[in-house]
């Protein structure tokens, strides 16, 4: 697996998230957190690196060695952090609890470096974020379908935000009373992630493979 | 916490992949069969030591004293990036055999979660400079025993027959899954019956 490209970059992403998907509304809050540091750490970077020199503009963030660019990339993804960090907690003190260590840990993920990283920075703003865009809510989408099978099967209940007479948690009867508590576990996240890779892969090939195939059918 | 409980904890009960779930992609992704996972077992466990010890000199000298607490993230991902690329260097200067050995790029698994995160234990945990080293060490061990375990299944599985989807990094991670599982018997009851408490 290369880690250039952005399905790859998603998945690995994902690795240490998954640590906080045994509720939905962790794994809400964290792709909370990485949908924000993503987007703003590549607009930050896109306007840092582009020199305007005369109507030529130019990307500098690729010249320099790989080290600079890589401490370039992280002063802008660790301070962003920071202020999420520090958001979350004034704002929402038990998500920042439960978040724990993970919250800090988006600075240093992959997916948000991906952006930093060498050869990266070489379309159009508009483009970028489009793109910014479509990485997070994949990021999010994955680790909400993560944390909706681990918080179903594991527990019987899902929990979400409280709002107005809605409690927060809904309880699924049958589940409840006989979980899977084993996809409460680190294990049971690692297991869900290597699955849920394995039926991208699938559909991705079975798409490639068969292109025309939509077409045909209508 | 005496330092054999410091040392199983970090070793085994909290592993930092298996329990912890950071740094899987180096683990998962040491290409070049078991020297290669020995190479990046034992680049982590130094930049894993390294880091404890730093971050704790960071938090309790510098940030904590001054009132910067809220600056401890970009200080400790500053300290461990600064880690990995010191250790590039030395590495380029006195072993360039590392490289040619492993085939991994040291920025890509050096700036990854499990440095950072063994700090951010280590700290919020209020682990003395001894203890964070040994911590570090410890941690180190436990990660170079997962990635030389899971290195050595997937050369077993590289010759069985396996769905075309899970080959490679999926199948790495129900391994993980799996061994994650098996390393729940080293829980907090072990650790008392190991130590008598």
């Amino acid at each position: 697996m290369k880690s250039e490209d952005p399905p790859a970059l998603l998945f690995l992403g994902l690795c240490p998230a998954i640590a906080v998907s045994v509720r939905v509304i962790d794994a809400l809050w964290m792709s909370a957190g990485v949908m924000l540091v993503l987007l703003l750490s590549g607009l930050a970077m896109e306007l840092l690196s582009r020199e305007s020199s005369g109507n030529e503009a130019r990307h500098s963030f690729d010249r320099g060695s790989p080290a600079a660019r890589w401490m370039r990339a992280l002063v802008v993804t660790s301070f962003l952090t920071a202020s999420f960090e520090a958001g979350l907690l004034a704002l929402a003190p038990a998500a920042s609890a439960a978040l724990g260590i993970y919250a800090p840990l988006i600075a240093v993920n992959c997916l948000v470096l991906g952006r930093g990283m060498p050869g990266t920075h070489n379309l159009p703003t508009r483009r970028t974020v489009v793109g910014l865009l479509g990485r997070g809510i994949g990021f999010a989408a994955s680790l909400v379908a993560i944390a909706l099978v681990r918080e179903a099967l594991g527990a019987g209940t899902i929990t979400l935000f409280a709002l107005g007479g809605f409690g927060g948690t809904i309880v699924i009867p049958m589940l409840v009373e006989q979980p899977l508590r084993a996809l409460g576990f680190a294990g049971g996240g690692l297991l869900c992630l290597g699955y849920l890779v394995a039926v991208s892969r699938a559909i991705s090939r079975r798409a490639a493979a068969n292109p025309a195939g939509g077409e045909a059918a209508q | 916490m005496s330092w054999a409980a410091i040392i199983l904890t970090f070793a085994l009960v909290d592993n930092v992949i298996l329990s912890r779930l950071l740094g899987v992609w180096p683990a998962a992704g040491a290409r070049g069969g078991m020297r290669a996972a020995a190479g990046v077992g034992g680049f982590m466990a130094v930049l894993m030591a390294g880091s404890a010890v730093g971050g704790w000199a960071l938090d309790s000298q510098v940030l904590v004293p001054l009132g910067f607490t809220l600056l401890r993230t970009p200080a400790f991902v500053f300290l461990v990036a600064s880690l990995a690329l010191a250790l590039q260097a030395f590495n380029g200067r006195f072993l360039p055999s590392f490289l040619r050995v492993t085939g991994v790029s040291i920025p890509e698994i050096g700036i990854n979660t499990a440095g950072l995160g063994l700090v951010l234990i280590a700290t919020r945990g209020e682990y003395s400079a001894p203890e964070s080293l040994v911590a570090g060490l410890a941690a180190g061990a436990g990660y170079f025993l997962v990635t030389a375990m899971m290195t050595a299944i997937r050369e077993r599985l590289e010759v069985e027959p396996v769905p075309r989807a899970l080959k490679g990094f999926p199948l790495q991670l129900i391994t993980a899954g799996l061994m994650a599982y098996a390393f729940m018997a080293f829980d907090r009851a072990f650790l008392a019956r190991v130590l008598g408490g």
